[in-house]
């Protein structure tokens, strides 16, 4: 039986403190502690990466890690780089490229897509592809999702690119987004209906 | 006709829509089963069995019961006792399984289950059970179980039925054709491997009803279960599905929420219940393994004349879907050639294995593999390009079953594969391949391609019906009730993308309730590739009723006849001057005060055509004749699928199932090692493939209307799935000039094939 530890740590741009288990799975306390349940469990072992969540900048399966070594981290969950009336560049390129079916890969995937264009706003397609290969999706190829991360880079890199890593950040003071954001009920006319025409 | 104009003007469809649910999955606020919490809610732990099949001596759970925390422990002795076959669309025949049984047939069968306040104590008291087994001789092969003096896992034995089905006469076909192949294909069960593991939440309250919250694909299937099981009337249960993630037909049955029912009814406690990924490998479902043999007769131009299949089909340990399986899989067996005389007889049979059930393809991956791995050799033994034998023998428009002379429909295989031919750069591939043959080079080239075919809902089998309400609001915005739930295929988004055409109502003005018992219509289920093709028909013709409602609300405000108005952008339009029109909100407004009426349709859809859909799948592969390893290169898929309603969804679900056929083809397969224990029951051990893994795609369409479809579209998610594992087959054994004809092709098995490589056919 372990004991009660204190633990103080950054979530989602919150100082947060928390009295539990040291041998807990940080997993377990973003969903059971924190209702942050957008963090799925997949495989408990890390290799699906469903848990993925972003510790000091860097995508982590929190499955693997116990709460205890979170002392003085900065943890960001898919709750925390979401807002509830629009979705961020990534989450918006996700979404035009159909580069989600079932959903429950979708957080870590963007989790391991934000850690990746934090660390590098302008990765190849090959380089993307690497990053995302700790996340197993059953439902699409990945072609999509790879296409959607390369295209949220590829406009971010349009716009100022200081806007950019405040913008997947939660606390970015409510400034602009480097284009419109999304406006849920035009939903259906996000894309051209043009490309239709090729597939025929 | 009508149908036609409306397709020209609307925008809906053949758009990118993306899925009605994405902003809610992508920023991770959809709640799933496992995010629920109710109140007072038990968590529940599992007890599986660790012998292969045994009679339960003895089982004790004082220890377990007397932990602080426990407040129930469910074994075979204090269970209902009722029968049941777990997947609904076998309901009445096979009812091998109980909640929990005096007997357990599998390592990972169900033993007993504990539900207590928190998971952990759970946990702990599901390790303090202790159970005394009588062991019983088991059968880990099919081919051993169904021998006569087998031990019976069932009463009745171990062969579950014989499935036969015959067109002309096959010994005719042996006589009269120049050559005759027969070989043996395997194929292994693999893991279905949705990334949500199985769940549900049972919640039984003080009126006596039953609520169950499961990501499952039936709730129509699983809600009878679970009435017949606990004798409830219909009404009092209520099965609902919030959300999935990932089903792959995987979540069809009814597995846990029996049990967490069965426990909530003991506690009067809400009973949620999650498996973990070792337990949903060992105890869920898997595909069949099978053992086919196949022999086929053949003319010296290519034409094949007679042709006879073989099937073991492994069902596990209890019957769920098997023997749908294993009658769906034989009845495709006569929809792709244009063979004459053909026969095939199948064999589900108990083992003591995991139990095998639906899974992407329902049967025909392991069918399509067998019979183009066939066709290859074909090619190869009479020197011709497997891709004339293919011209020569696939059916045609017009052409029929041959055992009943059912049109096949409208069947464009071989567009497809003349399309892929081109798409693939077939020629030069070839060369390449025979460049990497003669350099006798490390890393070969290889291509190979299969062609697959599957169905469209199972019309013809069993009723095959979807019901859809309509209901306007009073601001002329639209809620749709539908029995169908996402699994992340479309089929919604589809559904919604259909009425919004029709009606003319934006997509930004229609909220719709999914998959609930107790407020949407009967549906046969989220299985059978019936999506598109049954629920897309449910769609349109209930928005075609609901057109009419409208319009003759608006031709009461504009003082027109009904049949002179449009339905467009939320509007009702003359239709010789746009400017005389009436907003959706206004006839709503009109109905309840002129009329006093709501504007609400209900209607059920019966489809009534037998449709099939048909792709060509095409592989390049690189394989290392060192390590065995091989890499997919390129991947072609063209599929004759009538019209796509959204591109991307359709590419997703191709992309997806080539990823999944991948996987078959080259890394998955459940390991039983001879205690009957699965030895890889963990995401390292089990590889499903990962992005950097992946080849380059490409994607077309043949689209020519199905009659029947809506707007002309037919299935894509099965099919895309069926001949992906056969064209990586070929690719490789076309490289190494060897034959494999099991799966998957591990570099061990390369290796080996490399080795006796010009010893076998």
């Amino acid at each position: 039986m372990s004991e009660n530890i204190e633990v103080n740590f950054r979530l989602n741009g919150e100082n947060v403190t928390i009295r539990t288990k040291a041998n807990r799975r940080l997993l377990d306390v973003l969903r059971d502690d924190f209702h942050l349940t957008g963090t799925k469990e997949g495989c408990s072992i890390g290799e699906c990466g469903a848990c993925t969540v972003i510790v000091d900048r860097k995508a982590v399966t929190s499955c693997l890690m116990l709460i205890g070594s979170c002392e003085g981290r900065d943890v960001i969950t898919i709750e925390g780089v979401s807002s509830p009336d629009r979705l961020n560049p990534v989450q918006r390129a996700i979404l035009e490229h159909q580069a989600i079916q079932c959903g429950f890969c979708t957080p870590g995937f963007v989790m391991s897509a934000t850690a990746l264009l934090m660390e590098n706003p302008n990765p190849t397609y090959e380089e993307i592809k690497v990053a995302l290969s700790g996340n197993l999706c059953r439902c699409t190829g990945y072609k999509q999702i790879i296409d959607a991360i390369y295209d949220a880079a590829q406009q971010a890199n349009r716009a100022d690119p200081a806007e950019w890593d405040r913008n997947i950040i939660p606390d970015s003071g409510g400034r602009p987004l480097p284009w419109q954001p999304l406006n849920k009920p035009e939903v259906c006319e996000l894309s051209g209906g043009n490309e239709n025409e090729e597939q025929s | 006709m009508e149908s036609k104009a409306r397709q020209e003007k609307n925008t809906e469809i053949g758009h990118r829509t993306p899925l009605y649910d994405a902003p809610l999955k992508a920023s991770g606020v959809i709640r799933y089963v496992d995010d629920m919490k109710l109140p007072r809610m038990l968590y529940a732990k599992m007890v599986w069995s660790t012998v292969p099949h045994a009679i339960i001596k003895s089982i004790d759970t004082e220890e377990a019961e007397k932990m602080p925390g426990v407040r129930a422990v469910c074994t075979w002795k204090n269970c209902r006792q009722v029968s049941y076959n777990s997947c609904g669309e076998d309901i009445d025949k096979f009812l091998t399984e109980r909640i929990f049984d005096q007997r357990v047939r599998f390592v990972g069968d169900r033993m007993a289950a504990v539900a207590a306040d928190t998971l952990e104590i759970a946990e702990k008291a599901a390790k303090l059970i202790k159970v005394e087994y009588q062991e019983l001789p088991f059968y880990l092969d099919a081919e051993l179980a169904m021998k006569d003096d087998a031990f019976p896992i069932h009463a009745g034995g171990n062969v579950a039925e014989t499935v036969c089905m015959n067109a002309g006469d096959v010994e005719k076909g042996w006589t009269e054709a120049d050559h005759v192949l027969e070989y043996t294909y395997k194929l292994p069960a693999v893991h279905h491997g949705a990334m949500e593991p199985h769940t549900a939440i049972a919640d039984y309250d003080a009126s006596g009803k039953l609520t169950v919250y499961s990501p499952s694909q039936d709730i129509f299937g699983c809600r009878a279960n679970l009435s017949r099981i606990f004798s409830l009337p219909m009404s009092k249960v209520r099965v609902v599905n919030p959300c999935i993630g990932g089903g792959f037909g995987g979540k069809i049955d009814a597995i846990l929420e029996p049990i967490v029912a069965q426990l909530a009814m003991m506690t009067l406690r809400p009973v949620k219940m999650t498996l973990n990924r070792r337990e949903e490998i060992i105890s869920t479902r898997t595909r069949h393994a099978m053992t086919i043999n196949l022999k086929t007769a053949f003319m010296n131009d290519g034409r094949i004349v007679a042709e006879q299949m073989t099937m073991i089909a492994n069902a596990g340990a209890y019957s769920a879907g098997t023997s749908s399986v294993v009658w769906a899989s034989g009845g495709k067996f006569f929809k792709k050639h244009k063979t004459p005389h053909l026969r095939f007889t199948g064999y589900p049979v108990f083992t003591n294995t995991p139990v095998a059930g639906a899974m992407r393809g329902f049967g025909s991956p392991q069918r399509c593999f067998a019979q183009e791995r066939q066709m290859n050799r074909i090619a190869k033994k009479l020197n011709m390009s497997v891709l004339d034998l293919q011209l020569m023998n696939l059916v045609d428009i017009g052409d029929c079953d041959a055992r009943n002379q059912v049109a096949h429909g409208r069947a464009f295989p071989k567009e497809a594969v003349l399309r892929g031919k081109v798409l693939f750069d077939w020629e030069e591939n070839l060369r390449e391949m025979k460049r990497s043959q003669e350099d006798n080079s490390r890393f070969r080239i290889g291509i190979g391609m299969a062609v697959g075919v599957h169905g469209n809902g199972v019309y013809g089998v069993m009723p095959d019906t979807s019901g859809i309400i309509l209901k306007l609001n009073e601001d002329g915005s639209l809620t749709v009730f539908t029995g169908y739930s996402d699994m992340g295929n479309g089929t919604v988004t589809t559904q919604l993308q259909i009425i919004s055409a029709v009606s003319g109502i934006p997509l930004n003005r229609i909220a719709c309730v999914t998959a609930d018992t107790e407020t949407t219509m009967w549906d046969l289920g989220n299985y059978s590739s019936r999506g598109t093709f049954v629920g897309g028909n449910a769609a349109l013709k209930a928005a075609e009723h609901l057109s009419d409602e409208l319009k003759r609300e608006a031709a009461e405000i504009l003082n027109i006849n009904a049949d002179e108005i449009v339905l467009e952008n939320g509007a009702a339009v003359w239709k010789d001057s746009r400017e005389r029109f009436t907003t959706l909100a206004d006839i709503a407004l009109h109905a309840k005060s002129v009329n006093q009426r709501d504007i609400c349709v209900s209607d059920t859809f019966a489809s009534q055509n037998l449709a099939l859909s048909y792709g060509a799948h095409f592989c390049k592969v690189s394989v290392d004749t060192e390590t065995g390893i091989v890499k997919p290169l390129l991947f072609v898929a063209v599929h004759d699928l009538g019209k796509v309603i959204n591109p991307m969804q359709t590419e997703g679900q191709i992309e997806g199932a080539i990823q999944m056929g991948l996987g078959y083809a080259l890394s998955e397969a459940l390991q039983i090692n001879e205690e009957g224990k699965i030895t890889n029951a963990i995401l390292k051990k089990y590889k499903m493939f990962h992005a950097a893994e992946m080849p380059e795609i490409r994607i077309a369409y043949v689209e020519n209307s199905e009659v029947g479809g809506p707007f002309g579209a037919k299935s894509i998610g099965e099919c895309s799935a069926v001949p992906v594992a056969a064209a990586v087959a070929n690719a490789v054994c076309n490289a190494l000039d060897a034959s494999i004809d099991r799966l998957p092709l591990t570099p061990d098995l390369v290796l080996e094939a490399i080795k006796f490589r010009g010893l076998s056919g």
